[in-house]
Order: C-alpha cells, then structure tokens, then sequence
C-alpha cells in the first residue's frame, strides 16, 4: 500500500465528536426556543424545555423488548417482500464472472487481487443499495398505509420505533452481507490459481525523512514532475537519502523490510538491469552504519530484505570485522522528547530502528512515500483479513441504515433514498474535494465563480477580474462555502471502509488505522441520528391532512 | 356520579397547509365526558370530526386547542396506551403477517409475558372466529376477517378503554351482528367503549349514549333513550286483534282525546329476516327457495327441501 495507514486517537475522535455533538444540539436548541415565541408566545420556552424533558424521559424507558418486536416486524417484513431475491443477481455475477477473469500467467498474485477486488466490489453494489432502499422505504409505507398507527397507539415511544427499524434493517443487512460472504469466500477459493500463497502481510510503519543531494535535511524529496505527488524521488550517486525510522516492539531472530520503490531514469543506462538501492541500518548514538547488500528494486512488486539479528560489519579504517546485535547495537530506545520518535505509530518497547535508503545508480532516481517501506511482521491468515474486510463493509452498511432510516423519518420515501444517496456518493468519493472546498485548497472558488469561469473560460488558476460583478459572485460564495463547512461534519467520511483494498492488495485490514474508526464513524452517526430520528417523529403529526 | 374516562374541554383542530394557511376547522371547543363502563357513539355525517377526535384522543393529531385527559392522563401521554385497544376505520395491519404473527407482535408491546401473550393470542383467534384462518398471511383476508383481526389486536392488552373507528364497516350482516354482539360484552367485562359511526341503526344497537357531530360541533348529547323516545306519543302492542276489537279501542281512545295515527302489523327488520335466514341454511344445507308455480321472482314460494330428503321420501 502506498498510503500508509494514519493511527486513529479514539479519544481525541471522542472530544471532536462531544463538541460537533454539542454544537448541533445548542444549535438545535437555540432554534427551538426561539421559533417557540411567535407561535405560542409566552409558553412556548417552557414547552421546548418540557418536551426535552421528555424526550429524555423517553431514552430513559426504551423497552428492549419493543424495540426487539420493532426490530423483527422489519426483519421480517424485508424478507417476506423478498429482498433475498438479490443473491439471484449476486448468483448470476458469480456463475459468469469467472469466464472473464483469467489471470495474468506471469504474475498470478494479481490474479487473487483481481478476485478479491470483484467480490467486495459486487457485494458493496448489491448489499448497499437494496439495504438503503428498504430503509428508506419502511416508515414512510408504514405512515403512508397508516399501519404505524396501530403501533404508536400501543405503549410504544417514537424512539422504540426508529431504533428497531434500525436494528431491524441492520440485521437484514448482516444476513446477506454473511450469506454474500461465504459464498464469495468459497468462489474465491475456487479461482485462486493453486501456486498463488493466500495470506495478508502485517506491516509495521515507520516515519519518514529526507536528506539530499549534500546531505541536508530535508522534509520531502524531489519532485520529478507529478502534478499530484504522491512519492518523492531521492537523486542516485548521491548524499540523498531516504530516512526510515521503525518502532520495534520485541525482539525477534530475523527481521523482514519489504519495500516497493518507484524507478525514475533520467538518462538511460544499463537497461538489463534495474536500478539499486542500498539499506543501511543506523545508529547516530554509536555512530554505528552496517550497509545490508544492495538489490535491484524490482517495480511494482513487493522487495524483501532479511535482516539477521546477528550482522557482521567491517572497519573501514583497519578493515576488522565485527559483530553487532541488531537489537542490542542498533536500536535506540524510544525518547518521548525525540521528535521523530513522537511521530511513530506502534509499540516501540524494544527499540526504534533507524534504516537509510539510497539509489546507488548516479543520475537515476527512485520515488518513495511512508508507506512503500515497512517491516513485515509475522503474516496473518488470508481467511482473517476476509472476514476483517467484510466487517469493514457491513459497518458501512450499518452506517447507511442509520442515515436511512433518520431520513425516513422525516421525508418521503423518494427524498430519503435521493439524500441518503447523496450522502453515500459524497462520502465515498467527494469527501477529499468538500474538504479541499472548505479549507480553500480547491483552486476556482465556490459555485457561483466556477459557473462564471467555465462560462468566460477562465482558468482556475488566473485571478478574477476586479469589479462589482466579480465581488458579488465571491461574495455569494462565501457563505455557501461556509455552509459547506457544517456540512462536512454531517457528511461522514466513508474512506475508512475501504477495507477490501487492504486485503486486495495483500494486507491484513488494520485495526487501528482502519476498523477502529470505521467503527468510530458508524457509533458516532447512531445517537445524532437516533435523536434526529425521535424528535422528527414525535413532532410530526402521523395523521396529518 | 360516574367516573369520566374521558374528559374532552373546548377541543377545536384546525388543519392547516404547508404554510400555516388554515385549510379546514375539523373541531370547534367540542367539550364532552364519556363514563366508565358505557358504550358511548360518536355520531355524525362524513366530515364531523368523529375521527378526527378519536384521532385526537390517541394523540395521532395534536389539538389546536383544548384539553384532553383520558384515563387520567395526557393524550400526549404514552403510558395511557397500556389500557386503550384502538381499532382503526380501515384495518391497518401489516398484510405480510398471519394472524397468529399479528396478535404475538401487538402483545409484545405490552409489557405481557411469553405464556400469556400466547392464552390471549389463541383465545382472540377463537373469540372473533378466525381458528380456520390464523396462519394465513393478512393479504389474503377478506376485509370482515381483516377486521375481525383487527378488533382482536385493540383487545390483546385486555384494555379499560376500547376506541373503534366504525367498527362494523365493511363487515356483512352477519359480521356486523357478531361485532356489535362483542361490542355488548365487552361492556358486560366492565370496558369502556366509544366507537364513532355513521351507521346509525349499528349505534342505535349497541350505545348507551351518542354525541351527534356536524361541521365539528357537538349537536346533540345524552342517552339513547332519552334522545329517541317520542315523549308526545304512545304505542301499544299487543296480540293480533281483529277488525272489531280494532274499532273498538278506537272508539275507546277517541273518547279520551287520543289521535290515533296507525295501526299496522310490525315487522321484523331486515337483518332480523337475514340472519334468521343463514342461520336456518346453516342448519339445514341444500335446502333453497322454489317460486311456486305461476309465480313471478317476487312472488312466495315454498322452501324446496334437501335433495337427499326428497330422494328418500
């Protein structure tokens, strides 16, 4: 994986969540008593204050037992309408999806990549719309059929009600996305060529430095001419170095770096071979360098170098050898003042370990990024990593019932599907934009100034003309960029469930960078939406001409 | 004094558009009582507000303005839901359970225990006739079993207070005299009832007292009795008399001033005549009407008997 995963902080997660949560609430707050004036006058304060009162009594009494019966008449009322019908579409992919899917015979790993890659993409496009339209769809057919009546004229609180439909829809989710699950599992299993080694590496991550061509510091490489950067290039031949530094948990017999470096030729060289690297493993402290042989980056697959524990190294001056211990000689214990050692991520109880790259072909480059070095930890099975990356998915799907549902609660069934849609699509793949929208890193401004860009064919780089005209579009765009700016805190952040990538491409799914904020994201939406969804419900009249 | 079960105080409801334009005032300051252990008829044309006070009642719609106490509680109050059964003008049920599903899914939002939800399931199916039916999905119901299903989950919490939204529409004959028949005992059980209709003879059946609505407002209240007893007229029933004795009493009432204004035989009312009907096919099968000879359809004809009889007599 190129992008190297980025440690979550649940507890700083929890503190941003308490003040976005907060926030809307007081918002929510302010607006209700202030509308409350002008239609009950005096009063009405005191009726927003009693309806909070009671809204809260409300969570106090949910009656498990309600919400199971809400839950299971949801449960049932999918089946029943034959939402397992869609495994006769999943059925159909995979019966025919194998004619189209021959591996590549020199290199057969791709082959697993590809296959894993087609389950959880037909899964993600099956599970998830036919999830969100059943939630959509169940409470406004219910208010539209006036079935809810007979419910909430039972003992029954509104918030009993959103909660079980959410359950409700949740575990419909989960039965398909499992029976999904299996089955993919089982054709997987069925098409993976029998040389290709199913199992998921577990990386350890380090951080990254540059030093270059004179051997200075430097925080970046150099920039080869990618408009968008996502490796930076070290010079061969040269002082330029790629500086890793690794946390080291135990200590172990022999370590693996794997690496996957990118080769830029500037001039053309000998072209029966590839470019060479070298990693030498650092002590600064005990100015201590043991060179580990150099290798020929093999591109765009995986480089393995084996690190004994015990290495031999030679005096440059007097030419003696010796003998250092990777773990005794060359770690460095963890500093909490380092500043390098605070970036890191992982245990570092035994050591940190310093590793320098270097291009040893003069005029050549090679590209890296953080996350194309890292020690490879002891492998994880392929069958742990699935079912990791299918967790990842059916949180996503959790996530998307609770939007659902939320929305059906207050809006029809067309509008709930449009807006929990919207969120979907701007989530999974607009959520980077709105928030290079939002901190003004997007070039071209807001809506009203790119319309009149596009019309005047203006490039997005150039500045606006300064006139009336052009101010007046700014500051039209202001404030809808500031609207953006709440939104992005409605719209979640679906890159976390990405999971299925991970293990494509060979890699147990992280928990920390990964499953735990998804996890974080989805219980996070749950009580906002839960309130959201109660209050929408209790407020509405059901039976409103 | 009675207890009030219900206690209504200046009730009005004004519908209103999306904008807070008033569109139609359902209810204006209705103010009535309905007492403990009665079957109180809410009366009126299409467009009264029967329902939309029920409606009211069960907090389905917020009033404009007014009080509303039932069972001593708020309408807004959840909690009263532990003691009402409601059943809705249409059945709003959920089509893709059976019956059985049906009673067990309303019981578990009552706080009633496994074995019992399970008694009162059964004995609800057996009560309103649907033991042949219960594992048939409610779609393919006729509509009286549908309500017939329906009045069994307003009774699944064995309810003081039993709401019925036109309880006999859409039911036949037969149906409707079994409803109103329930209706009676669940009065006899001590529960409260107001059912809202517009089936009159339905109400005039079963309802110690009715409240007439039009337009929204109360017209009329008090007890079937006192509001359907012509106190300026009197009628005597009797044995058949003859032409004679007939134009004697005559004599003897024009003597004391008395107009008398008919004198005819009474008749059965139609339902009478039609369940006496069923239920005498139900005892004898194969038995039909025969018009006798001559006869056109609307003249009398003689009761054919069973086939199988007249091949042994």
């Amino acid at each position: 994986m190129t992008v190297q995963p980025v440690s979550f902080d649940l507890l700083d997660g929890l503190i941003q969540w308490l003040v976005v949560f907060a926030g809307f609430v007081a918002t929510f707050t302010v607006v209700a008593l202030a509308t409350s004036i002008p239609l009950y006058g005096v009063s009405g304060p005191k009726r927003v204050i009693s309806g909070a009162m009671r809204g809260l009594t409300d969570f106090v009494s949910i009656s498990p037992r309600r919400v199971y019966a809400i839950a299971m008449l949801a449960f049932k009322e999918s089946i029943r309408r034959k939402a397992l019908l869609v495994f006769v579409v999943f059925a159909g992919l995979f019966m025919f999806a194998g004619w189209f899917m021959e591996g590549d015979a020199a290199r057969p790993e791709l082959h697993l990549t590809n296959l894993v890659a087609f389950v959880f993409l037909a899964m993600t496009w099956i599970v998830l719309p036919v999830v969100v339209l059943l939630s959509c769809w169940g409470l406004p057919e219910d208010i539209r059929l006036r079935s809810l009546h007979t419910v909430v004229t039972k003992p029954v609180r509104r918030n009993e009600i959103v909660l079980g439909r959410m359950l409700g829809f949740s575990a419909v989710g989960t039965l398909i996305i499992v029976l999904m699950a299996a089955v993919g599992y089982g054709w997987i299993l069925r098409h993976v060529p029998k040389d290709v080694a199913m199992f998921c590496r577990v990386p350890v991550y380090g951080s990254i430095s540059f030093l270059d061509r004179n051997g200075n510091p430097q925080e970046q490489g150099i920039n080869v001419g990618d408009i968008v950067m996502t490796r930076s290039f070290i010079e061969g031949g040269s002082k330029a170095t790629a500086i890793w530094h690794f946390p080291i948990s135990h200590e172990v017999d022999e370590l693996k770096i794997e690496s996957r470096f990118e080769a830029f030729r500037t001039w053309k060289g000998n072209m029966d071979r590839s470019l060479r690297v070298r990693f030498t493993l650092v002590n600064d402290e005990k100015d201590l360098r043991v060179p580990l042989p150099a290798y020929e980056v093999n591109e765009f697959r995986y480089n393995e170098v084996l690190i004994s524990r015990h290495q031999e190294i030679t005096d440059e001056q007097t030419l003696k050898k010796s003998e250092v211990d990777l773990f005794k000689d060359l770690l460095v214990p963890f500093d909490p003042q380092n500043e390098v050692h605070r970036k890191l991520q992982g245990d570092a109880s035994a050591g940190v370990l310093t590793v320098h790259a270097q291009c040893l072909d003069r005029g050549q480059y090679i590209g890296l990024s953080p996350g194309d070095c890292f020690l490879r930890l002891t492998d994880r099975s392929f069958a742990v990593g699935y079912i990791k990356a299918t967790v990842g998915l059916w949180l996503e799907c959790l996530l998307l019932v609770v939007i659902a549902v939320t929305a059906s609660c207050f809006v029809k069934f067309p509008v709930a599907f449009i807006l929990t849609s919207s969120i979907g699509v701007v989530g999974s793949f607009a959520y980077g934009f709105l928030l290079e929208i939002v901190s003004g890193k997007q070039k071209g401004g807001g809506a009203a100034e790119s319309v009149y860009r596009l019309i005047t064919h203006m490039n997005e780089t150039t500045p606006l003309p300064e006139n009336l005209f052009t101010k007046s579009i700014v500051a039209f765009d202001k404030p809808l960029v500031e609207g953006l700016g709440i939104v992005r805190y409605v719209i979640p952040d679906l890159s976390h469930y990405g999971t299925s990538e991970w293990l494509a491409k060979g890699f147990d799914v992280p928990w920390n960078g990964v499953l735990l904020p998804a996890m974080a994201v989805t219980f996070a939406y749950f009580l906002p939406c839960l309130l959201l969804g109660y209050f929408s419900l209790r407020l509405r009249e059901l039976e409103a001409k | 004094m009675s207890e009030a079960v219900i206690q209504i105080r200046n009730l009005s409801k004004i519908y209103r558009d999306f904008w807070g334009r008033k569109k139609v005032q359902a209810l204006n300051s209705l103010s009535l009582d309905v007492n403990k252990g009665e079957i109180f008829g809410l009366l009126g044309p299409n467009g009264s507000g029967k329902t939309t006070t029920m409606k009211l009642l069960l907090g389905l719609l917020f009033p404009t303005d007014g009080e509303i106490s039932i069972l001593g509680k708020s309408a807004s109050d959840v909690s009263k839901n532990e003691q009402i059964g409601y059943l809705p003008e249409e059945s709003y049920l959920y089509r893709f359970l059976n019956a059985e599903e049906t009673l067990d899914f309303y019981g578990r939002l009552f706080d009633i225990s496994p074995a019992e939800r399970r008694e009162r399931t059964n004995a609800l199916i057996e009560r309103v006739g649907l033991q042949h039916a219960r594992r048939r999905q409610l779609k393919e119901y006729s509509k009286g079993m549908t309500r017939r299903i329906g009045l069994a989950q307003a009774l699944i919490n064995n309810p003081d207070l039993v709401l019925l939204d036109e309880p006999t529409s859409g039911l036949d004959p037969l149906g409707t005299r079994d409803m109103k028949d329930m209706i009676l005992k669940l009065r006899d059980e001590g529960k409260t009832v107001v059912m809202c209709s517009h089936l009159l003879a339905d109400v005039q059946d079963v309802c110690d007292r009715i409240a007439i609505l039009f337009n929204g407002e109360l017209k009329e209240l008090g007890t079937v009795d006192e509001l359907l007893t012509e106190q300026d007229e009197t009628q005597l029933l009797t044995s058949k008399l003859d032409a004679e004795t007939i134009d004697e009493l005559k004599a003897v009432l024009a003597k004391h001033n008395a107009d008398v204004r008919s004198v005819t035989h009474p008749r059965n009312s139609l339902e009478d005549l039609f369940l006496k009907t069923v239920r005498t096919s139900q005892e004898r099968p194969g038995q039909r009407y025969v018009p006798s000879a001559g006869d056109g359809d609307s003249a009398g004809g003689s009761p054919e008997p069973p086939a199988a009889d007249a091949e042994s007599n």
